[in-house]
This record gives structure tokens, sequence and C-alpha cells, in this order.
């Protein structure tokens, strides 16, 4: 495979509906594993979806998934599965029925089908209402279902829009292991979805989406590493935490330091992380101050976007 | 970046021949017209007309059944480009009554249940997905139209020797006319069905294209004292096109049953042929404004 045939290339992509605006230039390339989409209703999640997929073209600009120019289904569409957000189904099938006809419009051999659709039940844990109709299942077994169907050719990309609503926790559990197993056997799984903290667990990265332009694409820690004007959040676990918020005090880029109510962290926004963490090292050597954990408080998919898209008026 | 090691295979099956792919969608949506009962005895109401025409023909040819029940051979109708023509404008009514009973149902609950962009989301076409709905139609309104009609010619043919290469005229005629008609009735049913997704409205909107549309014409053509008014009424537009395939004087009427064009009133065939064509452009235009895989949500 060579490089122009890895990932998933917008290469200067706009989207106009008429007069109202999908997505504008946008410059993207996706890599293999987990990728969300994260933005308010309205941002172009699904109308970047769409393009993938081919089901709409850009109005400007090109997109290539995997080398293929994302308008030829018949060659794209043997390696991309797609779970559109609405409850799309053809009426009167039964969940088996649903996944055998659509692996037979996909062109596979009858025994082939049968086979392939039994497999994607399984994997969504629908075997044993497998031969009940679509139109009686839960909303939770409706969201497996078009999630059967997505995977069930056995797709290098999968596009999901919204997998996770309506889903309650257990499926929420079971379907997000699936997205980060097929993310750890080398697929492109796309994903967007309103439910922040889920969001931040799977991705391998996120595309932060508003008002029809990508705010920030990336690894989620170097995202927030970029949001400068935001002070980093550290979380500081010590046994003498006002002996170190008095030390941090004295630097120039500590903008605040707040002993946590079980007494045993400090919570300290700062400028200038790198520094910071410096300054931590020179702490435990010079004053013997013990430091029980350093993590970053603000470093996820949640912060992020309470930094990039609230300010814009963004509501998840 | 994370390191992944691709440990799932493709697909490496064998595939079916993509020209015939649509049929997937024929043979499930004749699965449920299947379980509609009325639409079953519509179809079965229709097969009444060329069992009737094909019991004339045996009668015509057996003189001995005729002396039977006491009938004088020289008083039957005979069996010409008439005959076949009010065969055909018989059964066109009852094709136009199954497309506008199977026709509404066969788009509308995808659009309504948004399903379009799971058929879209494969390796097929728009062009495919209408394809695999109209096939439907197309197969289920030939059942009732030039099949029988031309198994109608060969049983003619068999018993009166030489009578079928005399007549290949009507043959054709039969067999274009027909798929002309039922092209027609088929994107029709489809369009509407596209557009209007409550399916009775879309049945009623079938009928109100004929029977309204023909009214108005009738009044534009009194009002304005001119025959053009005919162009906005589509089974004239198909009996004056009927006339010209069959191309026979005819000896009793002018025309099929309820395509019947009055003497004097025809209008130009070319004329009939580019409102039917530009009916069907219309048609297909519907269909490319609504079979998409995604929905426009306008701000």
């Amino acid at each position: 495979m060579t490089p122009a045939n890895i990932g998933i290339v917008f290469d200067d992509v706009s989207r106009f509906y008429g007069e109202v605006l999908g997505i504008n230039h946008v410059n993207l390339t996706i890599p293999p594993g987990v990728t969300s989409l994260v933005g308010p209703n309205g941002s172009g999640k699904t109308t970047l979806m769409n393009l993938m997929t081919g089901l709409i073209q850009p109005t400007r600009g090109s997109v290539r998934v995997l080398g293929i120019p994302a308008g030829r289904p018949e060659e794209i569409f043997r390696r991309v599965g797609y779970c559109t957000q609405f409850d799309a189904f053809p009426k009167g099938m039964t969940g088996y029925e649903f996944l055998y006809g659509f692996l037979l419009v996909h062109g596979w051999a009858r025994a082939d089908a049968e086979r392939g659709a039994v497999a994607a039940l399984e994997r969504v844990s629908l075997t044993e209402t497998a031969h009940r109709k679509v139109a009686g299942y839960s909303k939770g077994m409706r969201q497996r279902i078009k999630l059967a169907q997505a995977m069930a050719h056995n797709p290098e990309v999968l596009i999901l829009d919204e997998p996770l609503n309506g889903l309650d926790p257990m499926a929420r559990a079971e379907t997000i292991a699936l997205f980060e197993q097929w993310g750890a056997e080398g697929r492109y799984v796309i994903v967007s979805s309103h439910i922040l903290h889920e969001v931040d667990r799977i991705s391998d990265q996120v595309i932060l989406l508003s008002h029809g332009y990508v705010v920030a694409e990336g690894e989620i820690s170097g995202v927030r590493s970029e949001v400068k004007d935001q002070p980093m959040q550290v979380l500081v676990r010590c046994p003498k935490p006002g002996l170190l918020a008095s030390r941090l005090f004295q630097q120039d880029h500590v903008v605040e330091a707040s002993i946590q109510e079980d007494g045993r962290s400090v919570m300290i926004r700062t400028l200038d992380a790198d520094s910071l963490y410096l300054l931590l090292n020179r702490v435990v050597v010079e004053d013997g101050i013990e430091l029980d954990g350093v993590s970053p408080a603000d470093a996820d998919v949640n912060s992020v976007y309470q930094y990039l898209i609230r300010p814009q008026g963004g509501a998840v | 970046m994370a390191v992944y090691k691709k440990t799932y295979t493709r697909y490496d099956g064998a595939l079916t021949d993509p020209r015939f792919r649509f049929l997937v969608l024929t043979r499930y949506s004749f699965e449920e017209l299947r379980r509609r009962r009325f639409l079953s005895l519509v179809t079965l109401a229709s097969s009444i007309w060329p069992l009737g025409c094909a019991l004339f023909i045996y009668l015509h040819h057996n003189l001995s059944a005729l002396k039977l029940i006491d009938i004088d051979p020289s008083k039957l109708l005979a069996i010409d480009a008439t005959f076949f023509l009010t065969y055909l404008g018989f059964q066109s009514m009852w094709a136009f009554f199954l497309a506008a009973f199977a026709g509404p149902g066969l788009v509308s609950p995808d659009l309504t249940n948004n399903a379009l962009p799971l058929y879209l989301a494969r390796p097929f076409s728009r062009a495919e997905y209408v394809m695999g709905r109209l096939s439907v139609l197309l197969i289920l309104l030939s059942g009732v139209t030039w099949v029988p009609g031309l198994m109608l010619f060969l049983l003619q043919s068999y018993l009166s020797p030489g009578w079928g290469w005399d007549n290949l005229r009507i043959a054709g005629g039969l067999l274009l006319g027909s798929l002309i008609w039922i092209l027609l009735l088929s994107l029709l049913a489809l369009a509407l069905s596209a557009w209007v997704k409550w399916k009775p409205v879309a049945g009623a909107l079938m009928f109100g294209v004929f029977f309204v549309a023909g009214a108005f014409s009738a009044a534009i053509n009194e009002i304005l004292r001119t025959k053009w008014g005919h162009l906005l009424n589509i089974s004239h537009l198909m009996g004056v096109v009927w006339l010209s395939l069959f191309e026979e004087p005819l000896k009793r009427g002018n025309g099929a049953a309820f395509f019947r064009v009055a003497r004097g009133a025809e209008i130009p065939v070319w004329c009939c042929w580019v409102a039917l064509l530009a009916v069907c452009g219309i048609c297909l235009y519907m269909l490319a404004r609504r079979i998409r895989g995604f929905e426009v949500v306008r701000g």
C-alpha cells in the first residue's frame, strides 16, 4: 500500500447546501484508529461523514478514502461501512433479513451472505432476536443492528454517526469495546458523538468542528497544549499541599493554585506546563516535598471542547 | 501515532454480476407485494379479459363448437388490429390500476424511514435503486399487457397458418405500445411515490394525473376551440401513438377502449411522442431530486 492509499484525505473541501454552509475549507488526513468528530449540532459532522462516503459531493475540493475518490460507490463501499444517525430501516424486515439482504446488495453470494449476516449478529449480541422484526426492536437493539449492517461486510473504514445515542450504559460499554477492538485491528473508525467523556476514552484522535470549520485536530493532549490562551490545569497529589502551593505562587506562570477538599492535592492552573513540570522536579529535590501523583486535569475532549467551541456558542 | 496490527481480512469471496444486482430489490419488493391480498385480486381480475380473448380466438377457429352454440361464424368479430387494439386498451386500464395500487408503496416507505442512505451506502447507485424498484412495476405490468397479448397473437397465428406473418405489425404494435405505456405508468408511479410519502394520496394522485388532466384538457379544447389541449391528456396521447403503431384502417371506432381518439381530434403523432417523452423526463427529474443518500436540512 503506497502512502497515497493510506488515510482519509480532505483537500480544501467545502460543501454548501444552496446558501447554507455545510463545511468550509477543510483540510484533513485521518489516520487508522478511532477518530472522533466532536462539535455542536449543525457544526458539519454529518456533512463530513456524508462526504467521506460519497453520498454527497463536495462543492469544492476533493475527498479520497484509502486513495479512492469518494464518488465511486462500487469501489468505495466495498471498503467503507456507514452507520447513519437516523433509525433507517426498510419496512417489515427481521434483523437477519436486514443484514442478509444488504449483503446481497453488496454482491455477496447467498451462502456467504448467510454466514456474514450470522457473524455480524453474533458480534453485536443479537443472535437471539435475529428473526424478530426490526420494527419491534428496542432503541438499543436498533442501534446495534445498524452497527451490524455497517460492519457485516468487514470494511476497513467504519463511519459511525452518533452510534452511542439511545444506548443504555451496559450496551454503551459493549459498543465502545467494539470500537476499541476495531481500532486495534487497524481499521479506520470514525465516530461522531455528543458523549464527550466516552469519546475521550476511546479516541486516538479528535476532530473538533464548529460552524462548518475544523477548529482543531489531532491527539487530544496535543490539541490541548495548543490552546495557549487557556491556562493548563494540573492536579498534583502530595502530603503537604499548603507548602507546595506557597512554593508555586512564586512563579509568574502559575495563575492559580488551590488546595482541594481532600487536603491532599493541589489544582494548579499554569500558562506554561513545561516550566511547571521542571519546577515540580526542583521542588522534590530542593524542598523535599514528596509528590504522590501529577496528572493533567483538562487534557480531555470535554475541556478542549469547552475552551474552543463553547465561547462560540456551541452546546453539546 | 499508535502502531496497529492489521488483523482483519476483507471479503474475498465471489461477487454476483453487478449488472443484475438491482434485482435483489426487485425480489424483496415482490415478496412484499405478494402479501397484499387486494393487489393479488386485481392481478387475478386482470387475467379475465385475456382468457376471454383466448376463448374467442379458439371459437373463431372451431366451427363445430360455434355450430354447437348456434352462432353464425360470419357474424363474429374479426381477429384483426382492432381486436388487439381493444385488448390493449382494456389491459392497459388494468395495468393502470395495478400501478396505482402497487407503485406508491415502492419508494415512499424508504423515504419515510430514512432508509435510502442504507441502500446508497453500498456498491449500489441511485440509478440501480430506481431500476430495482422500476423493474417491479415493469414486470408486474408486463404480465397483464404485452405478455398475454403476444400469447394471444401466437394462438391466433397457430390456429390460422400464415396469419401471423401477414400481421407482424400487430405484434410489434402490441409490444411497443405496451412497453411505452407501462414505462410511463411505472415512472409516474415511482415519481409520485418519491414525492408523496402517504401511499393513499400518491395512489389518488395517479388517478388525478390521468382523469383530472383529461377533464382539464377537454375544458381547454372547448373554451379555446382547439385540439391542442389533448397534449395534457395522457390517454389521448397514448391512443394516438397506438393508432400509428398498429397502422391499419380501423373498422370499428377509432382506437382502443379507454384510449379512443375522436375522429378529427387527432394531433400529430410526433407531438404525442414528444409529450410522452416529456412526461417521462419530468418523472425522471422528480426521482433524481428525491432519490438521494442524504436529506438536505435547510436552516
